[in-house]
């Protein structure tokens, strides 16, 4: 069944001309045809010419992902491969940009509007200095990254992020690109039917795909979206209210949030953690473990580490590292995030990673047919592809209720 | 509507140094051209499908018009010139060897033309 998905519009998003919305298109279906194509070649060149290549010039057979890495960067259809997915990614931003640079002035109208007439909370300090982790690269060769401004009150790279995400997952995320974070409600929801969290913190949620649906299914409890990127933070608070969502938004680093302790009964984080560094990691399960009350869960949605997989899949997916500006993808995953949560305040083997089901099958209806939906969610996980198949991996852990005893 | 010239622009490239995927520097140029071309192909066949439809949409059907087309002779002269007028133009440089083996031009004639131009 053919990928025909597509982005549900809401006002924030530009209305692509026929021959910009093609374009865009384009560089969607070139990220699937990579996926069905290209990818499945690699394992066979591996196994029949690189690695035997290897083995006559080192005296031994490949060990690790830097031994299968040194085998296959000289090979033609690595090469391939490598240099069509790296075009595929810099087409979908370029496409994209087509549209924002045509737009940009009457979407910021439209952001101030919206955000005015929202009764949720946008924070923007001034003299917030991002951290480097974010600034350094522009982080999947995303233009600008998430924090430059061309003007006045931008919101551009909030746009450019909200449509080239879409692309980059090939709409597997749904319309509104929130299965994340609807797989984490989802997952609270059937694992913890008495849990109904009041206060609630997304950290690092950019334009705040994964954080509406916390509204949506805890729509009592106060929600508040924090990311270090400015036009991002302008962007979400206005995409969610073009969404009729009051959800807060602030730009907030994870790290040392303005938060009193124990403010939040759920902090969570989607796709966060691999994009900060080897210093701050440490330091956002810290104040993920001040800002908690008593009982409250954090939950962070992220990449699996890499002990749990074979040496060629941590290849194909460290080269996310090399050709895509993620400096901190292939390192976060030899972090030990059991033993983070652990330091972090979290008693011993309280932290755990569970699957949360992708929540995909509800987002059937216009632009998501039933069949190609059933597909992703059935599909086996190969190492390159954008999600996992069944579910997404995440750690959980639990601040005790009981303080004075977990001590 | 912002004039013009005051109008924003969007930062087009991204930060951090491109990775040179093959041995030969100009080969990652190259791809990256074919795959814009690629895209802008792909764009103009969903444009002619496009204009397919919105035909249709006012009583014309246009695809099988199309199809049922026979071409008189003005047709075929006008797009066998085309085609020939393009492929002239897509083989420039072959033109140009050969006008260059034929009037023996070579990388030493116009060294030595440089040299001769400077003096005479």
């Amino acid at each position: 069944m053919l990928n025909c998905f597509q982005q549900a519009h809401h006002e924030m998003l530009p209305r692509p001309t026929h021959d910009e919305a093609s374009r865009q298109e384009f560089a969607k279906s070139l990220k699937g045809f990579i996926q069905s194509g290209l990818l499945p070649g690699l394992a066979p060149v591996y196994q029949t010419r690189a690695a035997r290549a290897f083995e006559r010039e080192e005296g031994r057979a490949p060990a690790d992902r830097r031994d299968i890495r040194k085998a296959m960067v000289g090979d033609p259809y690595f090469q391939l491969y490598a240099s069509i997915n790296r075009i595929a990614q810099e087409l979908l931003w370029e496409s994209t940009n087509l549209s924002v640079e045509r737009e940009l002035p009457e979407l910021i109208e439209k952001a101030k509007a919206l955000s005015a007439a929202s009764k949720a909370q946008l924070v923007i300090p001034e003299g917030f200095v991002p951290p480097r982790y974010v600034t350094a690269l522009d982080i999947h060769c995303m233009p600008g990254g998430y924090a430059s401004e061309v003007c006045e009150d931008d919101v551009s790279v909030g746009v450019l992020y909200d449509r080239g995400v879409f692309l980059y997952s090939m709409g597997y995320g749904g319309p509104h690109n929130d299965d994340m974070g609807r797989s984490v409600c989802n997952y609270i929801q059937r694992n913890m039917p008495d849990f109904r969290p009041r206060h609630i913190l997304d950290m690092g949620c950019t334009v705040g795909h994964s954080t509406l649906p916390y509204k949506e299914y805890f729509p009592e409890a106060e929600v508040w979206g924090i990311d270090v990127g400015g036009p991002c933070i302008r962007y979400a608070h206005a995409r969610a209210a073009a969404l009729g969502h009051e959800v807060n938004f602030a730009q907030m680093n994870a790290e040392e949030t303005s938060f009193p302790d124990g403010h939040f009964d759920l902090v969570v984080s989607h796709i966060l953690l691999h994009e900060t560094s080897g210093k701050a990691m440490p330091r956002i399960f810290k104040e993920a473990h001040r800002l908690l009350s008593p009982g409250g869960l954090m939950i962070h949605a992220d990449l699996p580490p890499f002990d749990l997989m074979d040496p060629f899949t941590q290849f194909i997916l460290d080269n996310e590292t090399w050709y895509n500006n993620e400096p901190f993808w292939g390192a976060m995953r030899d972090m030990d995030q059991i033993a983070l949560s652990e330091a972090a305040g979290f008693p011993k083997g309280e932290a755990r990673f569970t699957t949360a089901p992708m929540a995909i099958m509800e987002f059937m209806g216009a632009g998501y047919a039933a069949d190609a939906t059933e597909s992703v969610a059935d599909r086996e996980f190969t190492a390159g592809e954008y999600a996992p198949g069944g579910g997404w991996e995440v750690l959980i852990a639990q601040k005790p209720v009981d303080l004075a005893a977990a001590a | 509507m912002t004039e013009a010239a005051d109008r924003p622009h969007v930062i087009k490239d991204a930060k951090g140094k491109r990775p040179q995927f093959y041995a030969e520097p100009g080969i990652d140029q190259l791809m990256s051209m074919v795959m814009v071309l690629a895209g802008e192909v792909c764009m103009l066949r969903d444009r002619m499908d496009a204009q397919e439809r919105v035909a249709k949409l006012h009583g014309i059907n246009l695809a099988e018009g199309i199809d049922a087309l026979t071409l008189d002779d003005e047709a075929l002269q006008a797009r066998e010139a085309y085609r020939q007028d393009f492929l002239d133009r897509l083989f420039y440089l072959a033109r140009k060897e050969a006008n260059e083996a034929a009037a023996q031009e070579s990388d030493e004639s116009y060294r030595a033309t440089i040299a001769d131009i400077a003096v005479n």
